[in-house]
């Protein structure tokens, strides 16, 4: 079992706020992710809820059972840090055994979950080596391993993925999301890359300056984004957000409408803008637009093989059901 | 440094200095190792002639250089201990976040900018002394017999005064190395269920392993020849309580005038230093090579 539940909760460094009062339910076997900027508040959240802080005020529940002033190592909870935070004099074998031999469970015991967990995460043929003689990705396993082993309520993650190289992050990617599939265990999972959070998560909590802005599952927070903030941060490449007449007319202050859902043309639609800067991608081209009256340039997917060349005259159209309205305040209007 | 020519130009602009360092070493060493054989006495001029290895049977048999080599054991070994354990202990204090942080860890480094002689002074006359001594007002004050140090325990004092001096250095390079400790490793180790003392055991001890291998190897070259301190409280005595080899060799050469023995003496100090240093050597290499 590992149901979270934040009630009320607050985080003071000195006078600065970093957490807000905020409450949060984390059912159990659910894949949350926290994302935001950096400095918005998602690591101390998890560092709260992991007992590595103390919450300024209101109450952190596991399973039902207060467990606000509960030390770390009793919350049953088990941390993969963004460092991995190996112990680099103690062998792999040994690394994964620490947390067991803490809780004095029996050898034979040890190395039953031991051998599981390096077959689990192909770490077998690394049991004797040391941390630093084993690559990121490994590391990364191998912290991973000494969480599994635990056998815990829940997995906390701390930005696991940021120290690895970009194709090595996506197979890691691959392997977490398929370890949740398989353990079916609770797991937050905090990041600031918006992609590992739409692929990962079953529930996205977004959270800027210590505040929840929104939370929902990777499409409802695609497909109606409740403020202006998730709308620029949610997305790859991100939304454009267009102020003026052209917000007026669909009567709001701000609106928005993703690069995905534009219609680019040589040579008819409703707005006319000149290309800049074409990203060709293969499968997709995004085409920087410039207009006449819009400063920033808009971003717009076309097929992988438009031929639009820097300069050239450029048309694009809207999809009217797919755009995001936005008020003064900014937030949606439906 | 690639090409033949560069090479060849290296070594010859290399040479004086290599030359000179030779020098400055093999000239001693070598004048040492000669006057170890003569019998040369300042006190009886004239021939000094060659007398072989007598010089070395009568300072190995001497009954103060057993003595000496224990007093050096004990000397070295009690201000490491004492330097080591107190060092931690200090390390993990001053790495905790205070108030007053930086004024305190200047105060702790404070001893060992003052000279050996200074403070073995200071301590004889200020602290040790069983008439004038803070340690005898002390104990006058609450009814006790002052002690006197130097008479009845003059190598412990001196352990102390030394250790005294070596603690902040200890203290130092221990403390920056709790710094480099990654406090994640600390926070891991806490959810993995580890008390305070485990933490201590099993991540701080072995991040410190290093660190404490270099002040042991560091000290140990300095303790071996540890002089002032003795000679401006007890000068060896009583007898041979607290004569050291280093002290020996001077009591041989410049007390009894005797440069023969002095350097057959130095000598003997040269070997057990590097019978010291080679075991060091394979600890420290056993341990940076990891």
């Amino acid at each position: 079992m590992g149901r979270i539940a934040l009630h009320g909760v607050t985080k003071n460094f000195g006078d600065t706020e970093v957490i807000r009062p905020l409450d949060l339910e984390i059912e159990d076997g659910e894949f949350v992710v926290f994302v935001g900027p950096s400095g918005c508040g998602k690591s101390t959240l998890l560092r709260l809820i992991a007992g590595l802080e103390d919450v300024t005020a209101g109450r952190i529940e596991i399973d039902g059972t207060d467990a606000t002033g509960v030390p770390p190592a009793k919350r049953g909870l088990a941390m993969v840090f963004q460092s991995y935070a190996l112990y680099p004099h103690m062998s792999v074998r040994k690394n994964i055994a620490f947390p067991m031999r803490m809780a004095g469970i029996d050898k034979v015991e040890q190395n039953r979950r031991i051998d599981a967990a390096a077959a689990a995460l192909n770490l077998t043929d690394y049991l004797d080596r040391r941390p630093g003689q084993l690559s990121g990705g490994q590391r990364q396993r191998v912290a991973i391993g000494r969480a599994i082993v635990r056998e815990p309520a829940a997995f906390l993650f701390d930005e696991p993925l940021s120290n690895l190289d970009a194709a090595l992050r996506v197979g890691m990617r691959m392997e977490i999301s398929e370890l949740h599939t398989r353990l079916k265990t609770t797991m937050v999972y905090v990041t600031h890359d918006q992609v590992e959070a739409m692929t990962m998560a079953d529930k996205i909590v977004v959270l800027q300056d210590g505040v929840i802005e929104q939370v929902g599952s990777p499409l409802d927070l695609y497909r109606e984004p409740r403020n202006l903030f998730v709308a620029g941060f949610i997305g790859s490449p991100k939304m454009n957000l267009m102020t003026g007449d052209e917000a007026v007319r669909r009567g709001a202050t701000t609106f928005g409408i993703r690069p995905e859902h534009i219609i680019a043309s040589p040579s008819e639609g409703l707005w006319q803008g000149t290309v800049g800067v074409s990203e060709h991608l293969g499968s997709d081209t995004f085409f920087h637009v410039h207009m006449k009256d819009h400063p920033a340039p808009i971003t717009v997917r076309a097929g992988g093989e438009v031929s639009l060349h820097h300069g050239d005259t450029i048309y694009l159209t809207p999809d009217e059901t797919r755009i995001h309205r936005f008020d003064v305040q900014g937030m949606r209007l439906t | 440094m690639a090409t033949k020519a560069s090479r060849s130009a290296a070594r010859v602009m290399i040479a004086p200095s290599v030359l000179l360092l030779l020098g400055w070493m093999l000239i001693p060493l070598a004048l040492t190792l000669y006057f170890s054989v003569l019998r040369y006495n300042l006190l009886m001029p004239g021939a000094n002639p060659f007398v072989g290895v007598e010089n070395y049977t009568y300072f190995l048999t001497d009954p103060a250089f057993t003595d000496a080599i224990i007093n050096t054991l004990l000397l070295v070994g009690g201000v490491l201990t004492i330097t080591v354990l107190g060092g931690i202990a200090l390390a993990i204090l001053l790495d905790q976040p205070m108030w007053g942080q930086g004024i305190v860890r200047i105060l702790v480094i404070a001893p060992f900018f003052v000279m050996p002689t200074v403070s073995a002074l200071v301590w004889k006359n200020m602290f040790m002394n069983p008439v004038n001594g803070l340690f005898a007002y002390l104990a006058k004050a609450i009814g006790m017999q002052p002690f006197d140090f130097f008479a009845a325990a003059p190598l412990a004092s001196i352990i102390g005064i030394v250790s005294w001096q070596w603690l902040p250095f200890a203290t130092l390079i221990l403390l920056t190395a709790m710094q480099s400790l990654d406090s994640e490793q600390l926070e891991a180790a806490e959810m993995d269920g580890a008390g305070p003392l485990a933490r201590f055991r099993h991540i701080m001890l072995p991040h410190m392993a290093r660190a404490i291998t270099v002040v042991i190897l560091i000290q140990t070259i300095f303790l071996l020849s540890i002089f002032a301190e003795i000679l401006v409280t007890t000068n060896g005595g009583p007898g041979t309580a607290s004569t050291n080899l280093t002290f020996l060799v001077y009591a041989e050469s410049l007390l009894r005038f005797d440069v023969g023995t002095g350097s057959a003496g130095g000598v003997v100090a040269i070997i057990l230093a590097n019978i010291v240093a080679i075991f060091l050597m394979r600890m420290i290499g056993k341990n940076l090579d990891t």
